[in-house]
């Protein structure tokens, strides 16, 4: 493992401040500010637009709920599973149609019309396969995920440079050794970043079938929030929902990250 | 002649490729045939268009659709043969992976224990001169470099034949030399017997014991130039009289062709030209 490439990589992303961290700081703070300014100006409904005050004080409260705890590993749970079987079978069904030219022929075309059609629409479907528990969410969250990795690893595998499949050939790689040591190394940029995509969609997925209809979960209590018009309790959910996507979406990327390097 | 197909390591029999395009049946390669010696050093040399990447995924199994025959020690190529190590023209190193594991690769593929195929790519590694790169990634190397990288991770995999497609073609005059001499050097040291496909006059000249001249479109033998230098050889050679006639006299084969394919090539372009307008 070369360690000095890439820490000159992470290095040259930051010191603490650069003009776009700064830049960005800014644009956050204004925007509070203005939130600020509106919810004091009495021109709203305070309660749509409740003081950052109020918010923080929800969020105090939301964050030492051991009940939030349990809705949020909830949804966690719904999301992990969705994404871990959405990610294998479209990284499967990726790799089936980027090696073969007949198949990407005859089914990528369904692939591209089913892929940007809102997956909720199926939601009804699922309550009747699945029933109303989590299964539903998961269902969903799969459906939603499915795709966008399945047209990303695909398109990654047709972007292998063919030479290097030439050199497993002339060495006589057996299919198992092409698909592992070359086709999977060689592709690992387009598949995490299809699974990147894949866990915004699973994210947006799963939510969505919560607020529609469920017990648990996070789209259940945001939904709840709103339905019992506690604005405050509501932002504040999606603050930290907010908060823990990014979180995700830069541990997902960091481990495609970690591959640059090793290309440039 | 039996005393030549005795100690020939590779016999190409007459082999034919032809493609179908858009403008019609084109034949790339016209009946060519040729033999490498047990250590014999021999180029095809021909113009661009002549077909020699072609023949040289036909020899390396690569290409199916062939007629006639690729033989190496009596044994009929179909297929990548374990005897042949390709060497490509093109940037060919795993960028994911080490110098070190670029070159054990072959060996991983067979299933060599760890310990040894890191001794074995070391010593490879070693004798294309890269000692002190194995744990560098390609990224961090020159072109001539990561070259090197992947004529070592070939000769790992310890070819009966060595067969290299223009290997130096996207290196610098300079870089192309040395590297020569270091192919030259590898090549005398382990008595590596090679087929070399290049449209590289001196750096023919300067390594073969043989070159085969192809014409232009359909490529088909021209002519076979023993070269006799005297070996060990190294660049300075270039310098030498003898090494300049062999040029000059290849230069003259091959001017004809070069000629040939270059109209051919204008030709096409008027047509598209006009064709569009």
């Amino acid at each position: 493992m070369v360690k000095t490439g890439r820490l000159t990589r992470t290095s040259a992303a930051g010191p603490l401040l650069s003009p776009v961290t700064l830049l960005r700081i800014v644009l956050v703070l204004a925007l509070l500010a203005i939130w600020e300014l509106l919810a004091r100006s009495g021109l709203l409904y305070r309660d749509v637009v409740p003081s950052l005050v109020r918010i923080a004080r929800a969020l105090g409260s939301l964050l030492s709920d051991g009940g939030y705890y349990y809705n949020l590993g909830v949804t966690a749970g719904e999301i992990g599973i969705a994404l871990l079987i959405g990610g294998f079978s479209g990284i499967a069904v990726g790799l089936l149609l980027g090696g073969n030219r007949f198949l990407a022929k005859a089914f990528e075309p369904y692939l591209y019309y089913l892929g940007p059609t809102p997956k909720i629409i199926f939601f009804p479907v699922m309550i009747m396969w699945f029933g109303v528990g989590s299964e539903s969410k998961i269902a969903l969250g799969t459906l939603s995920c499915f795709f966008p990795i399945a047209l990303n690893v695909a398109a990654g595998m047709r972007q292998i440079d063919t030479v290097l499949i030439r050199v497993g050939k002339s060495f006589r790689a057996t299919t198992a050794q092409m698909v592992r040591k070359i086709y999977l190394p060689a592709m690992r940029h387009p598949i995490i970043n299809g699974v990147r995509l894949g866990f915004g969609f699973a994210l947006i997925g799963t939510l969505l079938a919560e607020t529609k209809l469920s017990n648990k979960g996070i789209g259940f209590l945001i939904i709840q929030a709103y339905s019992t018009f506690d604005m405050p309790r509501m932002y504040a959910m999606l603050i930290v929902l907010f908060v823990l996507a990014i979180g995700a979406n830069a541990a997902i990327g960091r481990l495609g990250g970690l591959d640059a390097i090793k290309r440039t | 002649m039996p005393a030549v197909s005795d100690s020939a390591l590779l016999k190409v029999d007459a082999v034919s490729v032809r493609f179908d395009t858009a403008e019609g049946s084109i034949t790339a390669v016209d009946d060519v045939s040729l033999t490498v010696k047990q250590g014999e050093f021999l180029s095809v040399i021909g113009p661009s268009g002549c077909g020699k990447s072609t023949l040289f995924n036909v020899i390396g199994g690569l290409l199916g659709n062939h007629q006639g025959e690729v033989r190496v020690g009596g044994e009929t190529v179909s297929g990548p043969h374990k005897s042949i190590g390709m060497v490509f023209q093109e940037e060919s190193t795993f960028p994911w992976r080490t110098v070190r594991d670029n070159v054990a690769f072959p060996l991983e593929l067979i299933g060599m224990p760890k310990e040894k195929r890191s001794e074995r790519a070391r010593h490879f590694i070693s004798m294309v001169g890269l000692d002190g790169f194995e744990n560098r990634f390609p990224g961090e190397l020159s072109g001539g470099m990561r070259q090197r990288v992947s004529l070592a991770r070939t000769l790992a995999s310890e070819p009966k034949i060595l067969l290299m497609d223009e290997p130096f073609a996207a290196l610098d005059e300079q870089t192309r030399l040395l590297l020569g001499d270091k192919v030259l050097q590898i090549q005398q040291q382990i008595k590596q017997t090679t087929l070399l496909i290049t449209h590289n006059i001196t750096e023919a000249v300067q390594m073969s014991d043989r070159i085969l001249v192809m014409t232009y479109r359909p490529g088909k033998v021209k002519r076979i130039v023993d070269i006799d230098l005297p070996r060990p050889r190294t660049s300075e050679i270039v310098g030498s009289e003898a090494f300049g006639r062999y040029v000059a006299q290849i230069w003259n084969d091959l001017r004809e062709e070069a000629n040939r394919g270059l109209r051919d090539e204008e030709k096409h372009a008027l047509q598209r030209g006009s064709g569009t307008a």
